[in-house]
């Protein structure tokens, strides 16, 4: 019996030796949900992902590699995936669909300093915490796989609550779906969704689970025959809440907030390819949060305009954002196509904002293309960590741009309005095409219509902290003043 | 000895199930995972959370509907809702007569035994509930007809897809009449109707 109890005493202990994690008695395990995929789906033949040894579904979801604007160009695909954890996860990448073998990979953003390991083709890395992982592969973003890695589910609606519209795994479409007063879709993970979400004249809604709304049915809104349909409309609607889902193939823009207020919008991924597929876009808003979102976009990735009225107390923070096509940070081009009396836009915050591709327009804009006064706008902690603007035909190609100005977009022509009180405070870009830094620039109309103080501190251009408007090639105009450099 | 690494390898193996993720990586993580499956499925599905309101519309004969595409007189019509909208096979469509009576008189160009008359509205939930008063008036020559159901209140809801029935004894009859006498709805001072359809 002695013999007996002396063998299984080693035997656990050579069992902890051998499995590490059990080693220490605080070691708590990885807590994994992974979702089956639909079974009228299959997964990417792209990309092969596992996390701790588990395989999950790879959807392919549309982008677009072309950063000109193209009323007809078809997007092309990219893998994406997604798990919900806490713990440890190990992260497993095989790239079948890649023509070339994986001899190198990156994972975004590199503020995470993550080294991926690859070795016979296979890319892998151990993550932490939950967020938004990018993979580009050999140096080149075509195929780079998005991983949506959530935390674990909470505050879970209950299916049976007659408010609660529960949407399980599976694949699903329905034209429309239209919420009323204190209602909740809640869709789970592993549901793929084709239909589009209103939300009008509503107080209390909720969207929430870890599914997708894919607009994949419907050829892009500027097709004859097409129209929009947009995945979340709010619309003169409060206290609404839009959390863990994802957004793809959208055939128009995707999260839109006309007239609403007090709306939070929590880590929610969108990914579009098609045209006018703008990320996260709100129209005379009032008290919006947006946080831990991604928008990989089609066109501007975060945007605000004057639809119908004022602006006020919109912010942006940890977010991650790849813009294909336009800005990264839009305010404008319409401040006023409302027509109102006195529109402002004012009180708006970017940030902890990581842009990891920004390809063709400047990555921050305040276009003021109408007549309202935008003001007391602030972009705190932002990392571009690829400013590969291009431009339209060598215009539009600045790391920055504030003007006032008619553009095809203005409603007002014979007025302008005024752009003041801007601080960008702490900004930080990695790389840029050329390896030169990009030039920016400010642009009044007349001493009443003018851009004023604009304070740019601590901001580092690959690797140089800029000092002066000369260091970092900002033009300006008669029109600007108080534009300083710290 | 044997003995030893029989039971470490059963131990292991124990282990290794119990810890289902342990990755190939070098470092083991214990994992408890949660599979959440898929319902099977052969095709995109309506989300059984919102039930489709066509299961709840009044049901239609399944025989051929003898009033589309037929000549049809539908006398003075409001604005552009037009008697040709009548019976041109579209909901989204509809006419509305100027004022009442109203009389929509089909040809059927023959003469079939009719015992079902139905009168649709856009079935959209944004055409509220209303109610119209309805009679059905059978003729074989055009010019002599009989009545074949009696005046009736019916209640359009969307509920219930915004169409009624009408269903009578069987008659034999070319040209069949609606007669419209009153719509409840405060938009309009006329009788309104997206498709009538005649069944055999």
């Amino acid at each position: 019996m002695k013999k007996g109890t002396l063998i299984l005493t080693a035997l656990m202990l050579l069992t902890v030796l051998i499995l590490p994690g059990r080693g220490t008695a605080e070691a708590a395990p990885t807590q994994l949900v992974i979702y089956e995929g639909p079974k009228t789906m299959t997964s990417s033949e792209t990309a092969e992902v596992s996390v701790n040894g588990y395989e999950l579904f790879v959807y392919d979801v549309m982008v677009n590699h072309k950063h000109i604007w193209d009323a007809n160009v078809q997007p092309t695909s990219t893998p994406m995936t997604y798990f919900d954890f806490e713990g440890k996860a190990r992260i497993e990448i095989r790239m079948p669909g890649l023509t070339e073998k994986v001899e190198s990979a990156a994972v975004q953003p590199y503020s995470l300093g993550i080294e991926p390991e690859v070795k016979d083709g296979t890319v892998s890395f151990l993550i932490s915490d939950p967020g938004q992982y990018t993979v580009v592969f050999n140096g080149n973003v075509n195929k780079a796989l998005h991983i949506f890695a959530n935390p674990l589910e909470t505050d879970v609606p209950d299916p049976e609550d007659p408010d609660v519209f529960w949407i399980g795994p599976g694949e699903w479409v329905m034209d429309a779906i239209a919420l009323q007063d204190h209602q909740t879709l809640y869709l789970s993970g592993g549901a793929v969704l084709h239909s589009i979400i209103s939300v009008a004249n509503a107080d209390g809604v909720r969207i929430c689970g870890r599914g997708m709304i894919d607009g994949s049915d419907y050829p892009a809104w500027n097709q004859a025959g097409s129209y929009a349909r947009v995945p979340i409309d709010l619309n003169h609607s409060k206290n609404v809440r839009v959390e863990g889902i994802s957004i793809v193939n959208s055939n128009c823009w995707n999260v839109n907030s006309y007239s609403s207020k007090n709306v939070t919008i929590d880590n929610v991924k969108v990914i579009s390819g098609r045209q006018n597929g703008d990320g996260f876009t709100f129209q005379s808003c009032t008290d919006h949060l947006v946080t831990n979102c991604f928008a990989r976009t089609w066109d501007d990735s975060l945007v605000i305009k004057n639809y119908s009225g004022s602006t006020k107390g919109i912010t942006f923070r940890d977010m991650q954002v790849w813009t294909d096509l336009a800005q990264s940070m839009e305010i404008g081009y319409e401040t006023d196509k409302g027509l109102t009396l006195d529109p402002e836009i004012s009180d708006v915050l970017f940030e902890n904002v990581t842009v990891l591709y920004n390809f063709h327009k400047p990555v921050i804009s305040i276009h003021n293309s109408d007549d309202a006064w935008v003001h007391d706008i602030t972009y705190r902690n932002i990392t571009v960590e690829n400013a590969f603007m291009q431009g339209d035909n060598g215009f539009n190609k600045e790391l920055i741009e504030m003007t006032l100005q008619n553009s095809s977009w203005s409603t007002v022509r014979d007025e302008f309005g005024k752009t003041s009180d801007v601080l960008i405070d702490g900004l930080t870009v990695i790389n840029t095409e050329t390896g030169k830094i990009p030039a920016s620039r400010m642009s009044g109309v007349s001493e009443d219509n003018m851009i004023s103080n604009v304070t740019l501190r601590n901001v580092n251009i690959l690797g140089q902290k800029m000092t002066t408007l000369k260091e970092m090639k900002l033009s300006t105009d008669d029109y600007c003043e108080g534009i300083t450099v710290e | 000895m044997k003995k030893m690494t029989c039971l470490l390898a059963v131990l292991t193996l124990l282990a290794g199930l119990a810890l289902p993720g342990c990755s190939r990586g070098e470092e083991n993580i214990k994992t408890i995972v949660t599979v959440v499956p898929a319902p099977e499925q052969t095709r995109a599905e309506r989300p059984p959370c919102f039930p489709d309101p066509a299961d709840d519309y009044i049901p239609l004969p399944e025989t051929e509907n003898l009033a589309e595409g037929k000549p049809a007189e539908t006398g003075a019509h409001t604005d552009v809702y037009v008697g040709k909208n009548i019976n041109d096979g579209k909901t989204d469509t509809y006419w509305e007569s100027k004022g009442f009576p109203a009389e929509v008189t089909f040809d059927l160009q023959g003469t079939y035994t009719v015992s079902t008359v139905a009168v649709c509205l856009n079935p959209s939930s944004i055409w509220e509930p209303r109610i119209q008063e309805i009679a059905v008036a059978v003729s074989t020559d055009g010019e002599n007809f009989t009545e074949a159901a009696p005046a009736e209140k019916y209640q359009f809801d969307s509920a219930t897809g915004n169409r009624i029935r009408i269903d009578f004894a069987p008659a034999e009859a070319a040209y069949v009449r609606v007669i419209f006498t009153m719509n409840s709805s405060s938009r309009t001072g006329g009788a309104q109707a997206a498709e009538i359809g005649i069944y055999e």
